[in-house]
């Protein structure tokens, strides 16, 4: 293996670690505020008025819970997600053509597919809350770029299939 | 599958190892040995040529056609 490749691979490696850590946090920013949410309502309807981003700011407790509880959902996929590429990556130095590969590939396809879904609810609440021009009521929706990752990854998954039939014909070949 | 390998007959019959056939060819004994059992899925062109020119035979000789 190039010396290119083990490098790129170990930068690889470092940055699904950080995305990890990074999710880890989001994933512990949720629950904090799920928690403040729980017990500090009142604060929290203040600060939410005075921000001037809500429409009903003293009534979208309920709401506000939903979007956590999706984030949650989604950081749990990117975390899967993240996972499996950890796996295809350890098999990328030494025999990245093997029918787990391919399995892996298929399954990043269809968590992405989820968090693809999860997004169209995260993006309907958080508009049905927020003021149309502030930056909340962007979140979620249809994504371009999720669809093509969703595209790549079903399409990988085949090429790996392919070239994993490939390799055993050619580890059988005298 | 159908077709058969005789290199054991062959190796027999010029009363020659596996390991000897490896050395003079410079095919390996484990792929050699995936030839003899019949485990291979292909054989290169190469490999034929050499097994024929160390076993003086034709390649109908090592190989043979055996309906299921």
């Amino acid at each position: 293996m190039s010396k290119n490749h083990s490098t790129l691979l170990a930068v690889t490696r470092g940055l699904l670690w950080l995305m990890l850590t990074l999710i880890a946090a989001a994933f512990l920013f949720v629950i904090v505020s799920g928690g403040a949410l729980a017990v500090m309502w009142p604060e929290i309807a203040v600060e939410a008025k005075n921000s001037q981003i809500f429409l009903d700011a003293g009534n979208i407790r309920p709401q506000l819970f939903a979007l956590l509880a999706i984030l949650a959902a989604v950081l749990a996929a990117a975390v899967y997600i993240v996972r499996k590429l950890q796996a295809l990556i350890a098999t990328a130095a030494t025999d990245p053509f093997i029918p787990a590969n391919a399995a892996r590939l298929r399954h990043i396809g269809w968590a992405l597919v989820a968090v693809q879904l999860l997004a169209l609810p995260l993006g309907s609440v958080a508009r049905s809350i927020a003021v149309s021009t502030s930056q909340f009521a962007d979140m979620g929706g249809i994504n371009l770029q999720s669809i093509l990752a969703i595209l790549l990854a079903f399409v990988l998954a085949a090429v790996f299939e392919r070239g994993t039939a490939m390799r055993d014909e050619l580890e059988g070949t005298v | 599958m159908a077709i058969v390998v005789k290199l054991d007959d062959l190796l027999h019959a010029k009363r020659m190892t596996l390991t000897d056939l490896s050395d003079r060819i410079g095919i390996t004994l484990a792929n050699l040995s995936i030839l003899k059992t019949g485990k291979a899925k292909a054989m290169r062109f190469s490999t034929l040529e050499a097994i024929c020119t160390e076993l003086g035979c034709q390649p109908g000789d090592l190989l043979a056609f055996e309906p299921d």
